[in-house]
């Protein structure tokens, strides 16, 4: 397509469903536009009901892309493919399958449980801190371990785009925690020797801030892009940066950068924040 | 609506859930006692009850039978072999009346389940025929097709299929979307979607309505004997009942009852141990 190598290009993006009877068209997205480098870890805020979940359900390719460009290494996203892979907000594991067997789903849908996809399974259930527990069923299973597996399945059939839709949501807050480090560091370990790239929906600004290489806010719905904020904190990442002055300011000045999304008349503390962010 | 969606987690009320609880409540203090053993108790009271009226004369016991009367019967029904030809008859004709209901039932149920359109034409039609006793359309089978085994099939599976849909169609209908979506984003093909996906997720409410429409073809096929047979455990009950054969009757009629038990709870088995990763069960 365009000369640069973006991994994902998103330009004048519209999406939107058809709601209620009447059969009126409400937009969810319209007119985004970015583009996602390939290894970036991108995590997108937002109004609650701005949207995001519906733009990641499209690069999923379970929302129709009404118009605009949708791309993934140039080739236009027209459904569900074997390059993309999401971990799901709520536990959509199944329950009549073992964690191994639920970690192996998506290998077997792929024609791809040989010798080698096992493998490659187990050392996921050890990777995400399951070693042992691979026979268990889901309804053993803790909030926080579930989202394991839920990551492992994903990872597993070594998606080119990981697309990740607020996973650690429902869990408590310390669960959370633990999981956006576990996350890190399973994207350490596995993530950047085969160049994944991915795409975090949250609403959760810290969560975003401590995860991504660059933090993408979008407007109130139909969303569009309002600001990109490349996060140049230094990896690895440990939870101990989320108390560090740098972060706690980043995090404060995106947080307001979404309230004032929803609620224009929003204030914020110090205005030279802001200042601070725009220049 | 409420009779009719039969849903797993009315398995509480079912066979399995009786067993659990005794065994929940005799570990919890030793001077209660399990519902298992109270259920015992209860049974034998009642047939002591009877077996004693019988004795003091208080009832006629060649009106009435007796417990004894009834086992010793049973064993001479046993021992001369009369119980079996007529024991396998109602055996094959459930079996046959189940394969039946189960192959047709629930290809059927899945799809009227998945269909908008088909669930809206046929779910009060269904409801109807569930509803309505189907020993009401008995004088009609007869009329169609006579009193022979085909005829006695006819409302076997009359009388199995119509619980076993409304199961299968409630499991369609509450079918998890994630778990479809799940098998969209792998991109799993139809074939793995429905039978790594679909089948296992409705799996709980095909075998509450499997084990449901046992106990309806088990009280199909007597029913059909006892009007129309001219074999099996409800013919034996019926002839023996005019031959003034009261201890034989009471023998076939125990033989029918441990029958029931013995198929429903064996499905009640198979529930449990296909579907213990079902949180209602």
């Amino acid at each position: 397509m365009s000369g640069n190598a973006a991994k994902l290009r998103v330009h004048d993006l519209q999406l939107g469903h058809r709601s209620g009877r009447s059969g009126s068209f409400a937009l969810a997205v319209d007119g985004l536009s970015f583009d996602v480098e390939e290894g970036e870890f991108i995590a997108i805020v937002g109004p609650s009901g701005c949207g995001k979940t519906t733009f990641l359900s499209a690069v999923a390719g379970l929302v129709p892309v009404q118009s605009g460009q949708l791309s993934l290494d140039g080739h236009q996203i027209n459904g569900p493919g074997r390059d993309r892979s999401l971990v799901f907000q709520q536990a959509s594991l199944f329950p009549w399958r073992t964690v191994l067997g639920n970690i192996e789903f998506g290998l077997q849908a792929h024609g791809r449980l040989d010798g080698a996809g096992r493998a490659r399974a187990r050392e996921l259930l050890d990777l995400v801190g399951l070693a042992g527990k691979g026979d268990k069923y889901a309804r053993e299973l803790s909030g926080g371990m579930s989202q394991r597996v839920n990551l492992a399945r994903a990872l597993a059939t070594d998606p080119q785009l990981l697309l990740l839709d607020e996973p650690f949501a429902a869990l408590d807050a310390q669960t959370r925690e633990v999981m956006q480090a576990e996350l890190t560091r399973v994207w350490q370990a596995d993530g950047a020797a085969t160049g994944k790239t991915a795409v975090f929906i949250t609403h959760d600004v810290p969560e975003a801030v401590f995860l991504a290489d660059r933090v993408l806010v979008l407007s109130n719905g139909p969303a569009h892009l309002v600001e990109s904020i490349a996060i140049d904190l230094p990896r690895p990442r440990d939870p101990s940066l989320k108390r560090s002055p740098g972060f706690l300011a980043l995090s404060d000045s995106i947080t307001d950068l979404v309230m004032q999304q929803s609620q224009p008349e929003w204030r914020v503390q110090s205005d030279d924040r802001h200042a601070h962010l725009a220049s | 609506m409420t009779a009719t969606h039969i849903s797993p987690a009315d398995r509480q009320i079912g066979a399995v859930a009786p067993v659990r609880r005794a065994s929940r409540a005799t570990g919890g203090g030793q001077r209660r006692l399990g519902t298992g053993v109270l259920g015992v108790i209860g049974l034998v009271l009642v047939l002591g009850a009877w077996q004693l009226s019988a004795w003091l004369g208080w009832v006629d016991a060649d009106f009435s039978s007796s417990p004894f009367g009834a086992v010793h019967a049973l064993w001479g029904m046993a021992t001369d072999g009369s119980l079996w030809p007529p024991l396998l008859s109602t055996l094959q004709t459930v079996a046959i009346g189940m394969a039946i209901s189960v192959v047709a039932g629930i290809p059927i149920g899945l799809v009227i389940g998945r269909s908008h359109l088909l669930h809206g034409l046929t779910e009060p039609l269904i409801s109807i025929m569930y509803s309505v006793p189907f020993a009401v359309f008995l004088p009609i089978i007869i009329f169609w097709f006579g009193i022979g085994g085909e005829a006695r099939l006819v409302i076997v599976v009359w009388s199995a299929i119509f619980p076993l849909l409304i199961n299968v169609v409630a499991g369609a209908r509450n079918l998890d979307n994630n778990y479809l979506q799940v098998a969209r984003v792998f991109c799993a093909s139809p074939t793995l979607t429905m039978r790594a996906v679909t089948f296992p997720a409705t799996l709980p409410y095909i075998l509450a309505g499997v084990r449901q429409a046992v106990g309806r073809a088990l009280v199909g096929a007597i029913v059909a004997e006892l009007f129309m047979g001219n074999e099996g455990l409800g013919y034996v009950v019926q002839l023996q009942t005019s031959n003034f054969r009261m201890d034989d009757a009471m023998a076939a009629i125990a033989v029918i009852a441990v029958l029931a038990v013995v198929l429903t709870r064996g499905v009640a088995w198979v529930e449990h141990r296909f579907t213990f990763w079902s949180s209602s069960v």
